[in-house]
């Protein structure tokens, strides 16, 4: 569905987006992540033919999104950051302008924004002006208009951006619902909703591509030490025995409680020591009241990936 | 061409959602009527060279009108896009840049065509109160107003231009009014410097002299060249706004 080559785009004095390659096919939902000023925006806004590459090639559905813009466009639904509208519409009137300039008319355009609108929740504010609509409910437009030309790709651009926890489930609702007929880019900060909804991860940092990956694996080839947490009693000197554990990089002592002792180990990572411990514990007959791993996060790989 | 016609349609409403549309309107609609009254007012006064039409459009008055009509009308068309951020919208939609540029300028044009409907109609409600007393000379009367609608059209193309250059309205229309007023003073300054510069070169300044113009066409002249003039300028101040929005997919 997006075929990416080489893609490069430089400003004035300032590459943006660096020799970057990559391909989503048709059904798979991608998350794109990076901190900010990573190329995220540029990549998506050259994708959807507002921007010009450089060098380098992109394709959308078969079209390129230089040479055959018109015909790219017509394959994608584009949501910019921060929900851009024209404040002086009607929600209704608005989905029915976008409808039309995308090609849709008469009944079958009707239909459609019928459908945008239920599925957005905005039935009910149809016939408010946008400048009045909250935050969430501008975002839901934004989201309607890029549904509404049934494009069989959509890219957005951080489509949860400044809403409240209950829109942000219901956009991820959203998107799971679309999942699997749907092909959707799109980039995010929040790393939970990723880890929820993406099939595949492509991290992006300096304009170059860091990661590609489905997220669980890219958890699971963290280089990143983990975790865990140990609460013993029933003896002295944990601390001399357990530093004595192969894979154990540093102990920290945290709180005390009556006769049991608290530790967080730092241990290697894509090591696990939890049954080296419990010998330990059993050799030494301690009483072990917790022994929990702290498995790395999305979180974890995105500040390790990025980290500067 | 359907596109256009929504891109169009939109723009038109655009208008008429503000209040700037009415405002406009109701203002010029006020400075003709005391344009028209100046006119009326000298030739109250006896016989005189010149017809109701040549004094109502060499009245001060008018030229008052005549500047703000355009910042106005067009500060708004793209500098609002891009402060909004919906040029990115507008954008990535399949339309074309032709398809954005010709909507925004002809919704002006059709507007500032509207402005002017009202002044017209009173030469034809005094015609007919003062049941044909009075002389007014239609030839004239069609041509002035053919030549208000091609000096628009060159204005309109250049707000167009400013807006599209500026994301701050303010700088769109104050860019749009300095364009229309050096034109009109290029044409003014051979009028004050007389005869002290050589002859060829106030021959050169009548040519894009709008104050010429307009004395000619209220003569019921037809001069087929102030209409060229200021056609090509549009046309290079449309091509001009259509390379500013171009430019962001130029590869260099």
């Amino acid at each position: 569905m997006i075929d990416v080559q080489n893609l490069t785009k430089t400003y004035v004095g300032k590459t943006a987006v660096d020799g970057l390659s990559f391909k989503v096919e048709p059904g798979e939902v991608v998350g794109f992540l990076g901190p900010n000023g990573a190329g995220k925006s540029t990549t998506m806004r050259i994708l959807t033919g507002f921007l010009s590459p450089t060098s380098g090639t992109a394709r959308v559905n078969g079209f390129d999104v230089f040479h055959q813009s018109i015909d790219a466009r017509r394959s994608l639904g584009y949501m910019p950051e921060n929900a851009p509208l024209y404040m002086d519409m009607r929600v209704k009137e608005y989905l029915q302008f976008r409808g039309a300039i995308k090609g849709l008319s008469g009944s079958l355009l009707r239909k459609r924004v019928g459908e945008v609108m239920d599925a957005c929740a905005l039935t009910e504010v149809r016939r408010k002006i946008i400048n009045n609509l909250s935050k969430g409910f501008r975002q839901r437009v934004a989201l309607a208009d890029a549904l509404v030309g049934k494009p069989p790709l959509l890219i957005l651009d951080e489509p949860t951006n400044g809403l409240d926890p209950n829109q942000i489930r219901h956009v991820r609702e959203l998107l799971l619902a679309f999942k699997g007929r749907q092909t959707i880019l799109l980039s995010t900060h929040i790393l939970s909703q990723v880890e929820q909804t993406c099939d595949r991860v492509l991290l992006l940092h300096q304009g170059k591509l860091r990661a590609d990956d489905t997220p669980q694996n890219l958890v699971r080839k963290l280089r990143a030490a983990s975790d865990l947490h140990l609460e013993v009693s029933g003896g002295t000197g944990f601390e001399e025995h357990l530093a004595k554990v192969t894979g154990v990089r540093k102990i920290t002592a945290e709180k005390q409680e009556g006769n049991w002792s608290h530790f967080t180990l730092r241990i290697e990572a894509r090591t696990d020591i939890r049954e080296a411990i419990f010998d330990l514990a059993l050799k030494n007959r301690w009483q072990i009241r917790e022994l929990r791993r702290e498995l790395p996060t999305l979180e974890d790989v995105f500040v390790e990936l990025t980290h500067v | 061409m359907r596109t256009f016609l929504i891109l169009l349609t939109r723009e038109l409403r655009s208008f008429f959602y503000s209040p700037v549309a009415y405002v406009v309107i109701a203002l010029v609609m006020i400075i003709n009527g005391f344009s028209f009254r100046a006119a009326v007012a000298i030739l109250e006064r006896g016989p005189q060279q010149g017809s109701l039409v040549s004094w109502t459009f060499h009245s001060q008055w008018f030229w008052l009108s005549y500047f703000f009509i355009f910042p106005l009308l067009t500060m708004r068309l793209f500098a609002e896009e891009r402060k909004l951020g919906t040029f990115e919208t507008l954008f990535t939609a399949p339309v074309r840049t032709w398809q954005v540029v010709w909507s925004k300028y002809l919704a002006s044009v059709v507007l500032y065509c509207l402005i002017w409907v009202p002044s017209l109609a009173n030469f034809f409600i005094f015609e007919s109160m003062t049941a044909g007393a009075t002389e007014i000379p239609h030839g004239s009367l069609y041509g002035i107003y053919l030549l208000i609608f091609v000096m628009g059209l060159f204005n309109l193309a250049a707000g167009c231009f400013a807006s599209a250059l500026t994301s701050n309205q303010i700088v769109a229309a104050v860019l749009s009014f300095t364009i229309s007023l050096m034109h009109y003073l290029l044409g003014v300054f051979v009028l004050y410097l007389g005869r002290r510069i050589p002859e060829q070169f106030v021959e050169l300044v009548h040519y894009i002299a709008t104050v010429e113009h307009i004395r000619v066409f209220t003569y019921g002249l037809l001069d087929s060249r102030p209409i060229a003039y200021y056609l090509s300028l549009a046309f290079v101040f449309i091509i001009g706004t259509h390379q500013v929005l171009e430019f962001r997919r130029w590869r260099v």
